[in-house]
């Protein structure tokens, strides 16, 4: 902070690190009363030369230069100090003065090193001051200038400057400078400056008046330093107090995210806890199913020997509840394992390109079986996504699985892959039955199958498929009858994903991975 | 002469199902449960073909196949490797190329439940090849 330089600051302004709110105010204090001193010394100079050319009050001028000029040599000096009071750390001068000072009239120590200097600084600017201002008294009159309660603003400032105390202690020396001044010119031992054409000669031999005078000022200037201290008194103790709750704020929100950020390392463990739950659940509840469907597949394939007809009946519905078992157990653990966040690990560089493709792939065969024809649409420029490869593949295979379940044998099923509006928009359109009005809000809800419960089916697959679309950022809706369909068949299944998961620069196709060691 | 086949898998009854299935077609099968017991099995029977199940106890198929990479087995590098889980293969290849910064470099990949014709088509495919080479 540039200390002092107009007596104001900017809100905005950078402070010096460590500089607490009482602290900033007051070295801002010190440069006001630098401002103030320059506008005391053009005060001084205006009043002399009112005084003596348009009242006609006859005295010296030249002292009075004089002094103005020491007091504008001594107030550069403590603009310059001023403006680096808090550079260095240790004050010299002051150090010396203020100890004895401190001690003498039981001020506590100050909170901070720069406070302590600070009021060092303005003890002194104070002593000067006063001395000033009784030199100028002195050359104007002495008893007879009623400037003589300016020592009222020293008092005023070393209340708000310094500590209560010595607010106290600038009255008594303000009063005692004056006593000796008057004191000194009554008994002639300094002369007499007379205001002439201002006030009566020889009032300052007048006892009665000067003793007016100084009981006037006494308790001008001591009435004046309690109102100034007792109401600094009372800012000062809500500053700190206001610095205090600031900490205690401080405090209580650190601890309040100490507190978080362990709640969020305690999430992140259970996370951690119930993928390895799911990871070995997964393992443990096929193993024993793929076993007994592995025994089956053998006894099917004729490997133990002729079946007659009724047990390769049986063996076959066995092996059928056997895989729709295993398929609902990998869905439970697919919709635990995205639930989990596991998605986020899995989020890679992906061509969406080839997702579609092996998306396609994984359904040919199925169907192939009905004679349906799979016709894909899309653009082979397709961006590059930060997605997981994986879901997504899972989701298209799902969203295409579907429809050739429900097209009837030897029609068609379509996949329509877009951009629009940057966003990338994922069609899947089908001739089946098309979804009932009642059905169609609860397509994507968990284990929801549809009025027709013939079709083989866990009633995960959509909701697993709206799950990976929401945690890539997209949407999924869909419309029956198939808009787009002219017979007014079938459904359409959309879903989106967003621009964000586009990658920047779009590049060639992924590499491809080697998968066979040796060529 | 016979093909030998050295399968490891820690579940008895896919040890069992796999025997029976390669011994129907003529294969001669050595069994593991472990990828310990496995890797001293690889050394005293030098197999034509190697079947490896991925999680199981002790030492798994990832270690298995990250050990295989080492120098010390490069005399078996030329024997087929096929992986037989339960774990989907994409999900495999991410973890195992995740933990362990390699190409997971495997042969052929058959997901359980066994497909008798699936599996004996694959194995046969592999060491056709091996004859070849």
């Amino acid at each position: 902070m540039t200390t002092g330089s107009g007596g104001r600051a900017a809100p905005g302004e950078k402070k010096s690190p460590g500089l607490n709110p009482e602290e900033s105010a007051l070295v801002l204090r010190i440069g006001v009363f630098v401002k103030m001193r320059w506008l005391a010394i053009a005060g001084v100079l205006i009043a002399g030369l009112l005084a003596t050319q348009v009242f006609g009050i006859q005295f010296s001028l030249v002292p009075i230069y004089i002094i103005c000029f020491v007091m504008a040599l001594y107030n550069l000096f403590f603009f310059y100090q001023a403006r680096h009071l808090n550079a260095e750390a240790s004050g010299s001068l002051p150090e010396v003065l203020t100890v004895p000072l401190r001690r003498l009239l039981i001020v506590p120590k100050a909170t901070s090193p720069l406070i302590e200097k600070v009021r060092a600084t303005g003890n002194i600017h104070i002593t000067v001051d006063l001395a000033a201002l009784t030199v100028i008294l002195h050359f104007t009159g002495g008893i007879e200038n009623p400037f003589i309660f300016y020592f009222v603003f020293h008092v005023i400032l070393a209340g708000i400057l310094l500590h209560y105390r010595v607010a106290y202690l600038v009255a008594t020396w303000a009063i005692l400078l004056v006593v000796l001044l008057v004191g000194l010119e009554y008994y002639a031992i300094i002369p007499h400056v007379h205001l002439e054409g201002f006030a009566a000669a020889g009032l300052y031999q007048q006892v009665s008046y000067i003793l007016s005078m100084l009981v006037a000022l006494s308790t001008c200037l001591y009435a004046s330093a309690y109102m100034v201290t007792s109401i600094s008194g009372e800012l000062r103790k809500r500053q700190r107090e206001v610095v205090a709750l600031q900490q205690k704020g401080l405090t209580e929100k650190t601890r309040e995210l100490e507190e978080a950020s362990k709640e969020l390392t305690k999430l992140e463990e259970g996370r951690q806890h119930l993928l390895r739950f799911l990871a070995m659940a997964s393992h443990d509840l096929k193993a024993p199913l793929s076993a007994v469907q592995s025994y089956i597949q053998l006894m099917l394939g004729g490997f133990s020997g002729e079946l007659t007809d009724k047990q390769r009946q049986m063996l076959g519905r066995s092996s059928t509840r056997i895989t729709e078992q295993l398929e609902l157990i990998s869905d439970l653990l697919d919709i635990s394992r995205i639930e989990g966040g596991q998605m986020v690990k899995e989020v890679e560089e992906v061509s969406l390109v080839q997702v579609v493709q092996d998306s396609v792939e994984n359904v040919r065969a199925l169907a192939a079986d009905k004679n349906i024809k799979l016709n894909t649409q899309m653009s082979t420029s397709l961006p590059k996504l930060k997605a997981s490869g994986i879901r997504l593949k899972q989701a298209i295979t799902n969203l295409l699985a579907n429809a050739v379940k429900f097209t009837p044998e030897k029609g068609d099923v379509l996949l329509r892959v877009t951009e629009q509006n940057r966003d990338i928009y994922l069609e899947v359109m089908d001739m089946g039955t098309g979804i009932s009005t009642e059905d169609m809000p609860k397509i994507f809800d968990d284990f929801y199958r549809g009025g027709d419960r013939q079709k083989p089916g866990t009633g995960l697959g959509l909701s697993i498929v709206r799950r990976v679309v929401e945690a890539h950022g997209g949407k999924i809706w869909a419309e029956s009858p198939n808009p787009e369909d002219k017979k007014g068949r079938g459904s359409k299944f959309t879903f989106t994903l967003p621009e964000n998961l586009i990658m920047a620069g779009k590049k060639p196709n992924q590499r491809e991975r080697v998968r066979n060691r040796k060529k | 002469m016979a093909y030998k086949v050295l399968l490891v898998d820690d579940d008895p009854d896919i040890r069992d199902v796999v025997t029976m299935l390669l011994e129907s077609k003529g294969y001669e099968t050595v069994t593991a449960c472990d990828g310990i017991e496995f890797l001293a099995a690889l050394r005293a029977e030098e197999p034509d073909l190697m079947i490896i199940d991925l999680l199981m106890p002790k030492m798994d198929g990832f270690a298995v196949l990250k050990e295989l990479e080492d120098g010390r087995w490069s005399k078996y590098r030329h024997i087929p490797i096929l992986i037989l889980s339960s774990v989907r293969e994409e999900a495999s290849r991410r973890r195992y190329e995740l933990e362990t910064a390699l190409e997971f470099n495997v042969d052929d990949y058959v997901e359980k439940p066994i497909n008798p014709e699936v599996l004996l088509e694959r194995v046969e495919r592999l060491v056709n090849k091996q004859k070849k080479a």
